[in-house]
């Protein structure tokens, strides 16, 4: 056993450990929270492939993470209760998958969702795309609203059964993180990021644009789509404005504080801002303090997290992490191996 | 539905139809030089709204320094997000998305900020009597005055605002800069000067925008400016982003869309009407991707 894989083996046991501790002594809220950061971290690196490795920056996730949301909270959901408060077809009623199944549903449909929604939009490009993906989101959620025989509209779906736990969220999410690492590190990934720097001349040494974009898109949405499942069976609701832009710009943000096209800063503007929301959110809600009582701020929350995220934009354009990883400064590789 | 009701559902449009056209202008000039999407446009109309409302209400003033308080809220807000942020952005990193990201982050934070001091709860905006009134022509349509008013003051902003881009020195600098920003630079044209410039009509723009939104919608509230900020933006991308009267006319076409589809649709339909603007701009730039009018952008 050489250095590196005795590193990888002792710091899994102690995630293993940390859980384990997190998972018996922790209840109700902190445990929540702990399962959250997991989830939202797949979804965040998700997003990242196409956001960070590929460069095509598209707000249209939060789309297709509702089509993957509904999807699992469908099949999954009782026939009693779908029966009761939608209009679905028989078969569509009367299903219900075991978690691991619905997961990969709604992975696939993410997937399909993303390649119908999102091909046309390759014809536009730079801020044209960013526009025309995010209209997708607000199309979506439109649509969620007013299909109520699917979606039961605005009221949501509600007494989605619980099938998030720790296990899974952080199971899937070390998954994605070594598929991510093997990705980026294969022919395809080299190719996502020789498209990222220049597309044309990426074109030119052979790498096939428009192939490897759409597969980019296609894992991104896997990914993402898995988040959004998992995201649904731990909050246990679903509304059209669950994915809405506010979550698509809080992922933005985090993947953007972080450091884009990494696989260590999504998951740093992850823990940074979803641990922080919650340490602040008593204060926008507001307390007493030593008989002092401080008055309810709502708002504050994003404030701080818009400004943070300002400063970073203007001192690090390219997030935390500038374009690094965590253990390639903890442990600088050899200069001079190619 | 005869005639008379076709009319009465244009000038609603046409009406609505302006306010998208004073934003789209700030979008689209806003563009043309600096080469991004000004995000927080949509809070700074916002801003400019709320300036006119807390003059009114809290200070006493009359409608027109309402008006003259919300340009100059709106011109204050868009200059102070340029110095503190669009400015030290470009500075450093020249990269579009990283001020993408800045500018939907000083979105964020201003319209939080208004969140937090007035609550996220709707008010009313305090429309003078003489703007209440309604008018009944002879063939039996009603005409509200705030529409009439919103029509003429828009007319008059529009067309000198296009007068001024074409012929006057510094309009064509403006423009040149947007087509061409090196070439601009090298036969002399001052960029820093007409950045402000630009932020200081596109916000002024906006901040009567806002005001024309609150007497025809009744309603402040801070994220006002969202939607209606995104519907103005679409419109600079159909008039073709950097033309100026392209934009304008983008903006009418969506107004008056945007009513006459609720209008002549089945009620049922209306809930679905945020899907038209989307639908109108996917149709439109799968056909024509640079838009219904010609750029002023120099493509590669």
């Amino acid at each position: 056993m050489n250095k590196k894989t005795t590193t990888i083996l002792g710091s899994l046991i102690l995630l293993g450990i940390l859980l384990l501790l997190a998972n018996t002594f922790l209840r109700g809220y902190y445990l929540r929270l702990v399962i959250l950061l997991a989830v939202t971290c797949i979804v965040a690196l998700g997003v990242n492939i196409t956001n960070g490795y590929t460069n095509i920056f598209s707000l249209g996730f939060g789309g297709t993470m509702m089509v993957a949301g509904y999807a699992t909270a469908i099949l999954t959901l009782p026939p009693a209760y779908k029966k009761a408060v939608l209009h679905l077809p028989l078969w569509l009623e009367q299903i219900q998958v075991a978690f691991p199944l619905a997961l990969l549903i709604a992975g696939i449909l993410a997937v399909i969702a993303s390649v119908i929604l999102l091909l046309p939009a390759f014809r536009l490009e730079g801020q044209y795309f960013i526009l025309a993906s995010m209209g997708i989101n607000i199309v979506m959620g439109n649509l969620a609203e007013n299909l109520r025989g699917i979606t039961h509209g605005d009221m949501g779906l509600r007494n989605i059964p619980a099938f998030t736990n720790i296990w899974w969220a952080y199971g899937i999410l070390l998954v994605v993180i070594y598929a991510t690492h093997r990705l980026v590190n294969s022919r395809f990934g080299r190719g996502l990021i020789a498209i990222s720097k220049d597309q044309e001349l990426a074109s030119v040494m052979g790498v096939p644009v428009v192939r490897y974009k759409i597969m980019s898109f296609a894992i991104g949405s896997f990914i993402t789509g898995i988040g959004a499942a998992l995201w649904v069976h731990l909050v246990l609701t679903m509304n059209p404005k669950a994915f809405s832009l506010v979550y698509v710009f809080q992922l933005v943000a985090m993947l953007a504080i972080g450091g884009i096209g990494t696989i260590s800063g999504p998951l740093i503007g992850t823990a940074i801002l979803t641990i922080g929301t919650e340490l602040l959110a008593p204060l926008q809600e507001g307390f007493t303090c030593m008989g002092l009582s401080i008055p309810p701020v709502f708002g504050l929350v994003n404030v701080l997290m818009a400004v943070l995220l300002v400063i970073i934009m203007i001192f690090k354009p390219r997030g935390l992490m500038n374009g690094r990883e965590v253990w390639n400064i903890l442990n600088p590789p050899k200069k001079g191996g190619q | 539905m005869g005639v008379l009701y076709f009319f009465q559902q244009l000038i609603n449009g046409l009406s609505y139809g302006s306010i998208l056209a004073l934003l789209a202008i700030g979008y689209t000039m806003i563009y043309g030089i600096l080469g991004l999407i000004n995000f927080a446009h949509g809070e700074i109309f916002m801003i400019g709204a709320f300036c006119s409302y807390l003059l009114i209400m809290n200070a006493a003033a009359s409608f027109w320094t309402g008006l003259i308080g919300a340009i100059g809220g709106a011109v204050l807000a868009g200059l102070l997000i340029e110095k503190l942020v669009y400015g030290p952005c470009l500075k450093k990193s020249p990269e579009v998305l990283t001020v993408f990201i800045a500018s939907f982050g000083a979105s964020l934070g201003l319209r939080n900020i208004f969140v937090m001091i007035f609550g996220d709860g709707r008010r009313a905006f305090p429309t003078p009597e003489f703007l209440e009134g309604i008018i009944v022509t002879k063939s039996g349509l009603f005409l509200n005055v705030k529409d009439l008013w919103i029509l003429a003051i828009t007319g008059i902003l529009l067309i000198s605002v296009t007068l001024f881009i074409k012929y006057t020195k510094v309009g064509t600098a403006m423009r040149a800069i947007a087509y061409d920003p090196n070439a601009a630079m090298l036969v002399g044209v001052n960029s820093a000067t007409l950045v402000l410039l630009a932020f200081i009509i596109g916000s002024g723009l906006a901040g009567i925008s806002a005001v024309s939104y609150g007497i025809s919608f009744g309603i402040v509230n801070p994220s006002m400016g969202y939607i209606i900020g995104l519907n103005g933006f679409i419109a600079a991308v159909l008039g073709g982003i950097g033309n100026i009267p392209g934009a304008a006319i983008a903006g009418y076409i969506i107004g008056l869309g945007e009513v006459l589809f609720v209008a002549f649709l089945p009620p049922a339909w209306s809930a679905i009407r945020p899907l038209f603007v989307w639908a109108l701009l996917f149709l439109i730039l799968f056909i024509k991707p640079s838009g219904l009018f010609r750029p002023n952008i120099k493509i590669e």
